[in-house]
């Protein structure tokens, strides 16, 4: 098993936490500017400001408003996710990538089946 | 200008560390199923106001978002404290990390007057069903922030006093996790409460 893996130097060794995949290899910016940061707070901002004003100045009809607002919550968690917690550094990705996994799917399941269920209860009562 | 060193950071060489990290991660996930409950508890009550004010006559929008761009900022500055800690600058990582938790105060302190001019007004979790469900998302959200801001206190006092060692160096991923997680939370509450209340 082990050794049958050639080693990569920056790998942690022996401990059968080799990562494997290539897109998930060990890896870590190190820049002299915090231009990473920098990029995802102005993105987060723009986001923000972007759904605040689509439902305090209408600027989209009142049906899509919900699922649009929606959509950029969605993508600014993933930005969050992947400039500031991380996601692609150390050797934590494909440690921590099925717990994430899991995390999703018990959270969106636990939101999206309750409030399906719920849908029911005015053609029940 | 983004060059990729061949090195990992110190809290990752070290196998005991990564666990630790990796163990931080499985209580995000439980923190996460906790949220998630709330937030289904309050998307089915939010429309059972019984006499109690409706999200639209109850929500003043301006300290809201006023609150946001705050905790926005937050996450920002803490993770320019990781950043000075990864390139070993001590006075940094602490200045920085002192920033983020007075701006996680004022976030606290903005929430609690809003908190408090809801009940003065008569709007408690006791009248209306919406108000339960509102009170204990935002409130349990608000309750992390607060636990955040003691943490960041005692971890500042700490790296204060070590220096960025290796366990301090983890402890600080490890808080820069928890308050990335907070933010993303508060993203899904200013939209899916707030916002979609006002719309």
């Amino acid at each position: 098993m082990d050794h049958e893996h050639p080693r990569r130097p920056q790998a942690p060794t022996g401990h059968g936490d080799e990562v494997e995949l290539a897109l998930l290899q060990p890896k870590m910016h190190a820049t002299q500017f915090p231009s990473l940061q920098i990029t995802g707070y102005i993105l987060a901002l723009v986001l923000t400001l972007l759904a605040f004003g689509m439902v305090a100045y209408h600027w989209v009809p009142v049906p899509s408003l919900i699922p649009i607002i929606l959509v950029l919550a969605f993508i600014q968690g993933a930005l969050q996710m992947g400039i500031f917690m991380h996601l692609r550094e150390g050797r934590g990705t494909t440690w921590h990538l099925p717990v994430l996994a899991l995390a999703l799917f018990v959270g969106l399941g636990i939101v999206g089946f309750s409030i399906w269920i719920m849908m029911f209860k005015s053609g029940v009562s | 200008m983004s060059t990729t060193t061949s090195t990992l950071p110190p809290e990752f060489q070290d196998n005991m560390e990564s666990i630790r990290i990796m163990g931080f991660w499985i209580f995000l996930t439980t923190d996460l199923v906790l949220f998630g409950s709330l937030f289904a508890v309050y998307v089915v009550f939010r429309s059972l106001v019984g006499l109690g004010p409706t999200p639209h006559q109850l929500f003043v929008i301006g300290p809201v978002l006023t609150e946001t761009l705050i905790l926005l900022t937050s996450s920002f500055t803490c993770s320019l404290s990781l950043y000075s800690a990864r390139i070993n600058r001590v006075p940094g990582a602490i200045a920085w990390l002192i920033v983020t938790l007075g701006l996680g105060m004022s976030f606290v302190l903005l929430e609690i007057h809003e908190f408090a001019s809801d009940v003065l007004n008569g709007h408690t979790w006791h009248q209306s069903a919406f108000l339960s469900a509102f009170f204990t998302l935002v409130g349990t959200h608000g309750g992390h922030v607060s636990v955040g801001v003691g943490w960041a206190i005692m971890l500042a006092i700490q790296i204060g006093l070590k220096g960025l060692t290796l366990t301090t160096r983890r402890k600080l991923y490890a808080f820069a996790l928890y308050w990335h997680f907070l933010d993303i939370v508060w993203i899904f509450i200013f939209t899916v409460v707030y916002l979609s209340g006002i719309a």
